[in-house]
């Protein structure tokens, strides 16, 4: 196995849902805790099979609600699976949501380091980095402004800056190619292309065709946690758009 | 990829909590700075604020204990504040670090990383603070004449033992937290109640021989009140110009060590719960 892998094994991820709203602790004693009994497990993902090589790009197709997020968390090893077992191998850039973990008091310096430390990168790593970082952010002396005066062009533009200078094996990204401008879109996927041409796992979240087709050979498609499809990213939004126009059933719970 | 992957060496993977700490050590230093840097960006005094905060709270004691009530002894002012500065150290690391997973919720949902920096970097600030509030003490000793000793040498080593008690019951309280947020409220009010069971406004000596059921259980409650043994290791050395006695020094590092070990050792075995409680 080598870096960049990730090997995810009949995983299933379940939450508690508490059918009986309790608010107090006398309710709660006064139902001798019932509703804790009677909690039905909801699986936002279950069942999911994937292997993804290193080098690999696939793409995560899916309504709202269908276990994306939770997929790439679990990935990330956010969160941990209740079922199954999910391996991730090799340092993962966690673009879930560019610039999560930006204090806005603090200037975009400081958040460039901060950033860098959450992902654990010591100082001196990320003072290598700096220049780079703020180069391709193109924000120039923006950069000693707190965060919270940002755009929200300029937060994105910061937190992509430092996310493709980690030095990834594995890539996630969830729709951030919204963000910014046409042309520092086109920049991002420039910068993915490269990433992708240097052999680093890309796992991308995308609502957009074009997007997936350009950037990812391979799709899976989640439809309320479970793994639909998993194959070429045409045949797999086929798939797709069929499940979307079927009825749509409302969250599956199970005792 | 259609083989069936090899077994998932999973838990070989995965590195040890500590060791996962240890990489994420810087880290927390850099928590610790913009904590300080956040807090007192808007304010005018700023970091003086570290410094007031146990001052006026002194006066106020001060006041209460040598006019109103009196029953201090000669330079109490002294007395009070090398009794309440580690006692803030510890209710204030205690109130601020319970609700540190919470508030860093966001972090905890998108990044990995191990949630005890949260605690942890609380527990650095408030030493910054802790530290830099022996700079009002040693001024008011010089006013008040009170003697400096070369016993005042042990103050780091207090501070050492004071810290890792400190980060072990904030540790605890914050996984608490995550999982009953009553505990917060409920901690509000046991601190208030420790501060009058814990000889910080008041010495063990002072006490004194009552015969009656209720002061032997006070007594008795004292006797395992860890802080009856962390106090005096500020105490001691600036109030009475002397090292804390080897008795004192033992409990109270066996309780630092106890706390410390079993906040760690729950906080990482609930780490992984956490997020679905947020």
């Amino acid at each position: 196995m080598r870096d960049g892998q990730i090997i995810l094994e009949d995983v299933g991820v379940g939450y508690r849902i508490y059918r009986e709203k309790v608010s107090t602790l006398k309710e709660a004693v006064a139902n001798r805790f019932r509703h804790l009994r009677t909690a039905e497990k909801f699986w936002a993902l279950r069942h999911v099979s994937l292997q993804i090589a290193p080098g690999e790009a696939i793409a995560l197709v899916g309504h709202n609600g269908s276990g994306k997020s939770t997929l790439l968390k679990t990935v990330a090893g956010v969160l941990e699976p209740s079922e199954g077992a999910a391996v991730t191998l090799g340092r993962i850039s966690p673009m879930i949501e560019l610039g999560a973990g930006f204090d806005p008091e603090l200037s975009g310096r400081d958040n460039v380091y901060l950033n860098g430390a959450l992902l654990g990168f010591s100082r001196k790593q990320m003072s290598a980095k700096f220049q780079r970082i703020v180069d391709f952010s193109e924000l120039g002396d923006f950069i000693d402004l707190p965060v919270k005066n940002y755009s929200s062009g300029m937060y994105a533009r910061l937190g992509f800056a430092i996310a493709q200078d980690v030095e990834p094996d594995i890539l996630i990204v969830d729709e951030v190619l919204a963000v910014g401008d046409e042309r520092f879109q086109e920049k991002c996927k420039r910068r993915i292309q490269d990433f992708r041409s240097a052999g680093v796992t890309f796992v991308f979240v995308s609502h957009s065709l074009p997007t997936a087709l350009e950037l990812c050979p391979r799709a899976a498609v989640l439809h309320h946690g479970r793994l639909a499809f998993d194959g070429p990213t045409d045949a797999a939004w086929e798939r797709y758009r069929e499940l979307e126009r079927g009825p749509a059933p409302g969250p599956v719970f199970q005792a | 990829m259609g083989s069936k992957a090899p077994a998932l060496p999973q838990v070989a993977r995965r590195p040890a909590r500590i060791v996962e700490l240890w990489r994420f050590r810087q880290l927390i230093g850099m928590l610790v700075v913009r904590e300080l840097k956040v807090r007192y960006k808007r304010s005018v005094l700023g970091l003086l604020w570290t410094m007031l905060n146990p001052l006026l709270l002194m006066v106020v004691y001060a006041v209460v204990f040598t006019t109103i009530m009196p029953a201090a002894q000669p330079n109490f002012a002294v007395f009070l504040l090398a009794g309440l500065l580690p006692w803030l150290y510890f209710a204030t690391s205690l109130m601020q670090g319970l609700m540190s997973v919470l508030v860093n919720q966001e972090l905890v949902r998108k990044i990995r990383l191990p949630q005890a920096v949260f605690p942890l970097s609380v527990v650095g600030s408030n030493l910054v603070n802790f530290t830099l509030s022996f700079l009002p003490l040693f001024i008011m000793m010089a006013a008040l004449r009170q003697p400096f000793t070369p016993a005042l040498l042990f103050l780091p080593a207090a501070a050492v033992i004071l810290t890792l008690f400190c980060a072990g019951v904030t540790l605890l309280f914050a996984t608490a937290t995550v999982f009953f947020r009553d505990v917060r409220h409920l901690t509000e009010v046991l601190l208030q109640m420790l501060l009058y069971l814990s000889p910080v406004l008041y010495d063990f000596r002072q006490l004194g021989e009552h015969r009656t059921w209720w002061f032997h259980l006070f007594r008795l409650e004292l006797r395992i009140n860890p802080l009856s043994y962390l106090i005096p290791l500020v105490r001691d050395p600036v109030y009475y110009g002397r090292l804390p006695s080897l008795p004192t020094l033992a409990v109270a590092l066996l309780w630092a060590a106890g706390a410390l070990l079993l906040g760690f050792a729950v906080f990482t075995r609930l780490e992984p719960r956490h997020i679905h409680h947020l």
